[in-house]
């Protein structure tokens, strides 16, 4: 089958992603999916498309593709200079492209992830219910790897035929210049020393380079590495680890399901949107979270861009 | 006991061993509390936890702390459904060239390797939980006299098939990375299922057995 378009350029790191997994969590599967999920849902809806249609995840720009149809196509996320044949193409937007342009997206102005999503979504294989590719769980093909420069893609509905449609100016999130992290507390929270736990509020943490997929790192200063955990503990979303060193981490999406190291809480499901776009150096300060308020934000986003639970 | 880790989230610690019984325990609480709850998106147990993530819309923390906690009695009151089903039987090279820790272990037990790779593979094991990686379990228990903790440091790489051990735990690296664990053994990676079948060989619940061979089986079988 021809593909509807070709990654001349990948960029550092892009990988295909939806909204992750649920199947498979029991047996170790990673969730995966978009780490900016705020960013990648848009682009579905700007197309029209089912929120978990599979899309591209762009990491700091470098990015190019050659359209084989006409098409339109849907970039949001990290700042990053997307031009078509040149000509700047904008983005938080669709972009309406014919056969044998090209469409690039320049290093990042902002932010770290840019998000492009296809009409109908991208045309894939999944496993257990998902399309994201985690590259350390070895599925296969696209699931378990980057794309590669003269990866064929195509896409569910390349002739769909779709208005001009743009996010409105002010729904467009920014990339602040410091982040603050809403913090549900617990896991081994409470048996961390007072000094500690008062210490995680007050200090500014700085988002460390050797932050992936799987965990932000955090620099600042060490805390006591908590109390001993006798045996490893099943992590939600955004669980805040303790390593041996006394620094903790957050854990994004391709993040383990069980933790053997001690354990603060958990931060935000939606603020790990900002700091998935955060790039290292960004100041961090947690701050209490009221988990009813988190809960609520949580379904009304669910229910604005039609997230459904299956079966 | 029942804690919120997070805004849809509920963690379940039942008053019992992390043992054969404490897991079965467990499971028959997920299977419980998967009816008792309405959108529940997905369960993890483990040892003598379950992890309950729910859907923001129909999640109400007083609810599910009432039902969870009713849920719980019950389990608690009954006697746990203990599997009985298939055991894995994997064969361990417990050659020192490839178990660089055993040494460690055996010094620290006051016995000779021979003994640590006996004890080691005298026993038969129960899958407390599976996870943290696709294909890894959590073994238990480990002989008391050899359970050592694990390393300050985790090595950067180990390969797929070792066998480690943390305190009363042992488990297998189903893919090669960093690991703490100590290192005891290695299966040769044949016997290890691939991940684009089944996700792992390993069933929470389930039993496993290790057999020791030699070196030069271990490597007839990684040819």
């Amino acid at each position: 089958m021809s593909p509807h378009g070709v990654v001349e350029r990948p960029g550092p790191f892009c990988t295909i992603q939806d909204l992750g997994r649920r199947a498979g969590r029991r047996a170790g599967l990673a969730p995966g999916g978009a780490m900016d999920q705020r960013a990648f849902l848009w682009a579905n809806r700007l197309l029209g498309n089912d929120p978990a249609a599979a899309a591209l995840e762009i990491t700091l720009g470098g990015f190019a593709l050659r359209f084989a149809v006409e098409t339109v196509v849907a970039i949001t996320g990290a700042r990053c200079a997307a031009t078509l044949d040149g000509v700047e193409a904008g983005a938080w937007r669709t972009v309406r492209a014919r056969a044998g342009q090209l469409l690039r997206l320049g290093y990042g102005a902002a932010g770290m992830r840019a998000y492009l999503a296809f009409p109908g979504g991208l045309d894939i294989a999944t496993a257990f219910g998902s399309a994201s590719a985690v590259v350390r769980d070895g599925l296969p093909g696209l699931l378990g790897r980057c794309l590669r420069a003269g990866e064929p893609l195509r896409w569910r509905a390349p002739d769909l035929r779709c208005p001009v449609r743009h996010v409105p100016e002010e729904l467009i999130p920014s990339f602040p210049d410091a982040l603050n992290l809403p913090l549900v507390v617990g896991y081994e929270w409470a048996e961390f020393s007072s000094a500690d736990r008062d210490r995680v509020f007050d200090a500014t943490w700085t988002v460390d380079s050797a932050s992936d997929r799987a965990a932000t790192r955090l620099a600042g200063p060490p805390l006591d590495t908590g109390p001993r955990v006798l045996d490893s503990t099943p992590l939600v979303d955004g669980t805040v680890q303790v390593t041996g060193d006394g620094l903790p981490l957050v854990f994004m999406r391709d993040r383990p399901t069980i933790g053997g190291y001690a354990k603060l809480g958990s931060v935000d499901p939606i603020a790990l949107d900002a700091l998935a776009q955060a790039r290292p150096g960004t100041p961090v300060r947690f701050v209490r979270a009221e988990p009813d308020a988190l809960r609520s934000a949580l379904a009304r986003r669910e229910s604005f861009f039609g997230i459904r639970d299956e079966g | 006991m029942i804690t919120f880790p997070g805004p849809v989230s509920a963690l379940v610690s039942l008053p019992v061993p992390a043992d054969r019984e404490g897991i079965a325990r467990i499971l028959d609480l997920e299977r419980v509390a998967r009816d008792a709850l309405p959108g529940v998106r997905a369960t993890i147990p483990a040892f003598n936890r379950l992890l309950v993530e729910g859907s923001p819309s129909t999640w109400d923390p007083e609810e599910v702390e009432a039902r969870l906690s009713a849920v719980a009695k019950e389990c608690l009151a009954m006697a746990p459904e203990v599997e009985a089903g298939d055991t894995v039987s994997l064969p361990v090279c417990y050659d020192p060239e490839l178990a660089p820790d055993l040494e460690d272990v055996a010094a620290g037990a006051g016995l000779s390797a021979a003994e640590v790779a006996r004890l080691h593979s005298g026993a038969r094991y129960t899958v407390l939980a599976t996870g943290f990686a696709p294909g890894f379990a959590y073994l238990g228990d480990v002989d008391a006299r050899i359970a050592m903790p694990r390393l300050r440091t985790p090595r950067r790489r180990v390969e797929a098939g070792t066998v480690g051990i943390a305190d009363r735990r042992t488990g297998i690296y189903p893919t090669a990375g960093p690991g703490g664990w100590r290192i005891v053994g290695r299966v040769p990676p044949a016997f290890l299922a691939d991940p684009t079948e089944r996700i792992s060989r390993f069933r929470a619940g389930g039993a496993v057995e290790f057999r020791a061979i030699g070196r030069d089986a271990y490597e007839a079988h990684s040819g």
